[in-house]
């Protein structure tokens, strides 16, 4: 590979290049697998086959993800710092649940309550720290709002590993992990829509569409808190039958990446009207300025709205494998099935025009908005008003 | 075709096969129609808008549902228009068809072309053609051209290029570099596997019934009757290569038949092997949610040595050659009831036993009319959340109130009451209580009797003072024994005194406290209705406390130098007369208890016959493979022209072309050409 002409330093801007022998990574990759080996041999037990498969499959997963994008190395030790302080709090007192509302680390900071309600109030900082740093023009502030958004990411995490515990101090016959109940799924939304966003912005140097992204982020956040507060749908639930099954762990995330790009990509899209109007009426102004170009958001819509898609394709797959293993059919036209047709069709379309009719730009950029009404329908509205197999998570 | 797929010298042009070309003008337009992209959006957008009317109209309902929502003429139309069964309308799967052909069309055009493409350096083009390419440059390389000719080669493939050289007269050399061919292959994948996809969907469709029913092989059954009566046409046999249907089979029974939802009404499938039910257990959550359930089952099959026995539960199910068993719900299979009806009306506590189980109807013969029983289910288990009290006492969140029937009682008219009958008391407010509710709206919620449980937790004592108040000849009895004649009073006015309680008490045993009220507003003028109702409110009471008094005594729970009753029983009287206050608004004068049953449950198997679904799977592996090559790999083409100008130097040409347009493209080629302009 190492010729005489090739210079590395020159390669910079290249596609990142899985390097795995560099002492970070390789402590990296052992730490991730010191973790695996521990999870495995902890709760093994509980493991079925699949399940083993999962967590391998999630380990070499991390290894690879963290070495591709090394700031998420920072964010899980965070996590697996904070879930291993919960886990040792609860143990400390016998492992009753209620504890949460007296151990001091529990009560102020990583009980999945209290650590979902700092990942809640830390997303609606970032976004106004993202648009003073765009209104302001102030690099540091910006700063501030990506590391705020990464801190909510870390606590929502966090939340979700301490939730998974709970369920099984509560009740061991309640244990699941938490991705079964609409509260459960909107705070994976907004982890995974965030972290999206997060490397985009790494890699593209977006961080003037952060508030954007921080609005269908901060949105969902108020779902969430109405959601606790005026439905207590906070509390942990058993689980039905038919979710008993080790595809929920895999169905589940690969939807919700779908989710959360399609939905960047709309704030998108939304920045690209506004910059787009504005410029019309003054291209120089300093809001048109401090954004980035047409092209890029452009390209950044594609961008994202191909990884959803990928990956939505994936997660309706995985999903129809699992309802004929569930209900006897890969496919019923159950109406949450349908709509993820719906949305999948509807971004196909999206693709094909821009593919082969060589679309860009303005009209995209409504399909993108449009398509998150669409999106939101799925992910919600089916929920709320129509029935089918899938009312577990009606409102 | 549009330029984005077009390669640089149009591989499509080449491709083309001359014979097409002499093609009459109008099969090449419908071809060309067939494959364009307007159809192609159009169609997933038809698909998109038949998808939310499925959604959003509820499928699949009772014909008079659809009447009463949308009125009969709306009903009709949408009905001709089959949006009650969208997914199964004609023109749903037409536009499936014309999907299916549309993508065939596109891709059988497409691919010649992009498999050349994939193939095709382009090191043919000329200088001048380079020149023209979307991405340009050109600088001077300070080496002679052979050299230079070594170290591009290996830059280029170190850039992950593989290119073919082709030396022109002048002797120019031109690398013709390209990557990313996987790219036009995950076109090829995605679009075929839709194809697949669609055919295995296909397999997997009811076209076989549909075109029986259409031609008058094959008519579904809309009546819900007995199995051995539903005509031979609504027969599918074992020649149905693919279905979907459900059976729910009790407890010791087995089964051999599907019925499989078909239109408005159903057909039945004969099943090749038999399946029997063992058993059926259900586990329940502290909160009584279903925790998990599953049946022992037992599959016999004429050319099975041995019938296969197993456990199958929800996510579990027992897969037999290309059938697969699924446990998908479960109810009551029959469990036999034994009950008490008891009169409500009747001067004597004589209760009717009745032997019947769940799902049977039962003539009641009464003095009131005859009457019809329906019971409709049995529930062993009733969990609500607990009270606070009990919270802090058990410290379990959830109550459990045991045994319910769930029965109707139609009268001749065809009227009906529904009734929810407890089988134990619950505990309220300290005291034990049967509930029953009734109510004569499905969609109301019910409305609960409390019958006062005695000494005993038992109602028989509610039952025998009910009996008393029935019979106004022992009420009257009693009344004289407890308020002999005096002297002050005439004959005639002490036999009006007497008869005028025991009518009250008659008065309120029929109607309740209301029905004084009632009768007082409407037979005593206006200006005396008060001071008569609080007499007769008065007479009433003493009346009626007078007679449970007497009760007490007779039963032994009052001993005859007794002046009052113990704390129990006067709390008893207060809810036993609240109770009885209601009663004429409990429908038919009968309670019927359950006094004990045999739980027998039924298991819900669905039964699936899919030979498409592996084609469906297969395809949806190429679709995922094919989204990726499609996204995630770029076919990029990149030409390098090295032309001798001295002995020392060589005059580079550099163009590229990504077939998408995407910024990286123009980062990337600068790239490149910096690197090969530092070329040492
Ligand atoms: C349900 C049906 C279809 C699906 C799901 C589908 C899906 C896709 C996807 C995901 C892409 C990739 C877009 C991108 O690279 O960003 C694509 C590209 C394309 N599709 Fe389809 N497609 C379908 C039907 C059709 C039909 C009927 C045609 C023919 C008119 C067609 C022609 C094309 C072409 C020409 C491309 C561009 C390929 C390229 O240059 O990279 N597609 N399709």
């Amino acid at each position: 590979m190492n010729t005489a002409t090739y210079d590395p330093k020159l390669d910079q801007n290249r596609q990142p290049k899985l390097d795995f022998k560099s002492p970070r990574n390789l402590i990296w990759s052992a730490l991730v697998l010191l973790a695996a080996l521990l999870a495995w041999q902890t709760y093994g037990d509980l493991m079925n086959t699949f399940e083993k498969g999962i967590l391998t499959g999630v380990t070499a997963g991390l290894i690879v993800l963290g070495v591709l994008w090394s700031r998420v190395q920072i964010l899980l030790l965070a996590v697996a710092g904070m879930t291993y302080i919960a886990f040792w709090s609860y143990q400390l007192h016998g492992n009753d649940v209620k504890v949460q509302d007296q151990a001091f680390f529990l009560k102020f900071f990583v009980s999945s309550q209290t650590a979902t309600m700092w990942m809640n109030v830390l997303f609606i900082f970032a976004m106004v720290a993202y648009f003073i740093a765009l209104f302001k023009q102030s690099e540091f502030v910006g700063k501030v709002a990506t590391f705020l958004v990464w801190s909510a990411v870390a606590f929502g995490l966090t939340g979700m590993m301490v939730r998974w515990r709970e369920s099984y101090l509560i009740n061991p016959d309640y244990g699941h992990i938490p991705l079964s109940s609409l509260y459960e799924v909107f705070i994976l939304f907004v982890i995974v829509t965030s972290l999206i966003y997060l490397y985009y912005e790494q890699k593209m140097k977006t961080k003037a569409l952060g508030g954007f992204v921080m609005l269908v982020v901060s949105a969902a956040v108020g779902f969430i808190l109405w959601y606790t507060f005026d439905r207590h749908a906070n509390v942990i639930q058993p689980l039905v039958p038919a979710l008993k099954s080790y595809w929920m762990k895999i169905h589940v995330p690969a939807n919700f990446i779908g989710y959360g790009a399609f939905s960047l990509a709309a704030m998108v899209g939304l920045a690209y009207l506004i910059t787009d109007k504005l410029a019309e009426k003054n291209p120089n102004s300093p809001f048109v300025k401090a954004m980035p170009s047409l092209e890029k958001m452009d390209d950044l819509m594609y961008k994202s709205i191909s990884l959803g898609f990928a990956f939505f394709t994936i997660a309706t797959i995985l999903g129809a494998m699992w309802a004929a293993e569930a209900w006897g059919g890969y496919w019923s036209w159950d109406p949450k099935e349908t709509w993820a047709l719906i949305v999948w069709l509807n971004y196909a379309a999206w693709l094909h025009v821009r593919m082969t009719k060589g679309w860009r730009g303005r009209p995209l950029a409504w399909w993108a908005l449009v398509g998150l009404i669409v999106t939101t329908f799925a992910f919600l509205g089916v929920n709320m008003f129509l029935s089918g197999l899938h009312s577990y998570g009606t409102l | 075709m549009s330029e984005t797929t077009q390669a640089i010298d149009s591989p499509q042009k080449i491709a083309k096969n001359p014979k097409k070309s002499q093609n009459p003008q109008s099969r090449r337009s419908i071809v060309e129609f067939l494959g364009s992209m307007n159809l192609a959006v159009t169609l997933l957008v038809m698909l998109a808008i038949a998808s939310v009317i499925g959604t959003v109209l509820k499928q699949d309902q009772a014909v008079q549902d659809y009447i009463i929502k949308f009125g009969p003429f709306w009903a009709e139309v949408f009905r001709d228009l089959g949006l009650f069964h969208v997914y199964g309308a004609a023109w749903f799967i037409l536009v499936l068809l014309f999907l299916l052909v549309s993508t065939a069309t596109c891709v059988t055009r497409n691919t010649p072309g992009f498999l050349k493409e994939m193939k095709q350096y382009s090191e043919n083009l000329s200088i001048n053609a380079i020149k023209h390419q979307p991405l340009t440059t050109e600088f001077d390389l300070a080496m002679p051209q052979p050299q230079a000719v070594q170290k591009i080669g290996e830059t280029l493939t170190a850039y992950g290029y593989k290119f073919k050289q082709k030396v022109h007269q002048d002797g120019t050399l031109v690398f013709a570099g390209l990557k990313g061919q996987w790219n036009r292959l995950g076109y090829l994948l995605t679009h075929i596997s839709i194809i697949i996809i669609c055919i295995g969907a296909l397999f997997d469709s009811n076209l076989l019934l549909k075109y029986r029913e259409l031609t008058g092989q094959l008519a579904p059954e809309t009546r819900p009757i007995p199995l051995n009566q539903i005509p031979k046409k609504s027969w599918v046999g074992k020649d149905n290569f693919s279905f979907r249907g459900s059976i729910n089979i009790p407890e010791g029974q087995s089964a051999d038949v599907l019925f499989l939802p078909y239109e408005e009404g159903f057909l039945v499938q004969k099943l090749p092997f038999k399946i029997k039910v063992k058993d059926f257990r259900i586990e329940f959550y502290d909160t009584g949610m279903p925790k998990s359930f599953e049946s022992d089952i037992v599959l016999t099959a004429p050319e099975l040595d041995k019938p296969i026995e197993k456990t199958i539960s929800v996510n579990h199910p027992l897969i037999y050659k290309n059938y697969a068993i699924y446990q998908s719900s479960f109810g009551d299979g029959g469990t036999k009831l034994k009950i008490k009806v008891y009169p409500l009306l009747s001067p004597k506590v004589n209760p009717i036993e009745i032997n019947t189980a769940v799902d049977q109807v039962e003539p009641l013969k009464t003095p009131v009319g005859t009457f019809k029983a329906e019971f409709n289910d049995f529930k062993l288990f009733n969990v609500v959340p607990a009270s606070e009290e009990e919270k802090k006492k058990t410290g379990k969140k959830m109550h459990n109130n045991g045994p319910t029937i769930i029965f109707k009682v139609r009268d001749e008219q065809g009227q009906a009451w529904e009734y929810e009958n407890y089988m134990q008391p619950t505990l309220q407010e300290g005291r034990w209580f049967y509930m029953t509710g009734v109510r004569t709206v499905p969609s109301e919620p019910f409305r609960y009797l409390f019958i006062p449980a005695d000494e005993h937790k038992s109602k028989q004592r509610f039952f025998e003072f009910l009996a008393l108040l029935n019979n106004p000849q022992q009420v009257e009895k009693i009344l004289r024994k407890a308020f002999p004649k005096s002297d002050k009073i005439s004959e005639k006015d002490y036999n009006l005194q007497i008869k005028l309680m025991q009518q009250l008490v008659t008065l309120f045993r029929q109607k309740g406290f209301d029905g004084i009220t009632d009768f007082v507003q409407k037979n005593v003028p206006k200006d005396q209705q008060k001071k008569v109702s609080d007499f007769y409110f008065g007479q009433t009471s003493l009346a009626l406390q007078t007679l449970y008094f007497e009760f007490l005594k007779q039963k032994g729970r009052v001993k005859p130098e007794d002046t009052d009753i113990n704390d129990f029983d006067k709390k008893w009287f207060e809810d036993a007369l609240a109770a009885i206050n209601n009663i004429n608004h409990y429908g038919p004068p009968m309670y019927f208890e359950l006094e004990s049953f045999k739980q027998i449950q039924s298991t819900g198997l669905q039964i699936t016959k899919s030979p498409g679904k592996n084609i469906v799977y297969f395809g949806s592996a190429l679709l995922v493979l094919g989204v990726f090559f499609l996204f995630y790999v770029r076919l990029r083409r990149v030409w390098v022209a090295l032309i001798p100008e001295t002995e020392e130097t060589t005059h580079v040409i550099m163009a590229a072309k990504d077939n998408k347009n995407l910024p990286e493209t123009e980062t990337e080629f600068a790239l490149l050409a910096e690197q090969i302009k530092h070329t040492k």
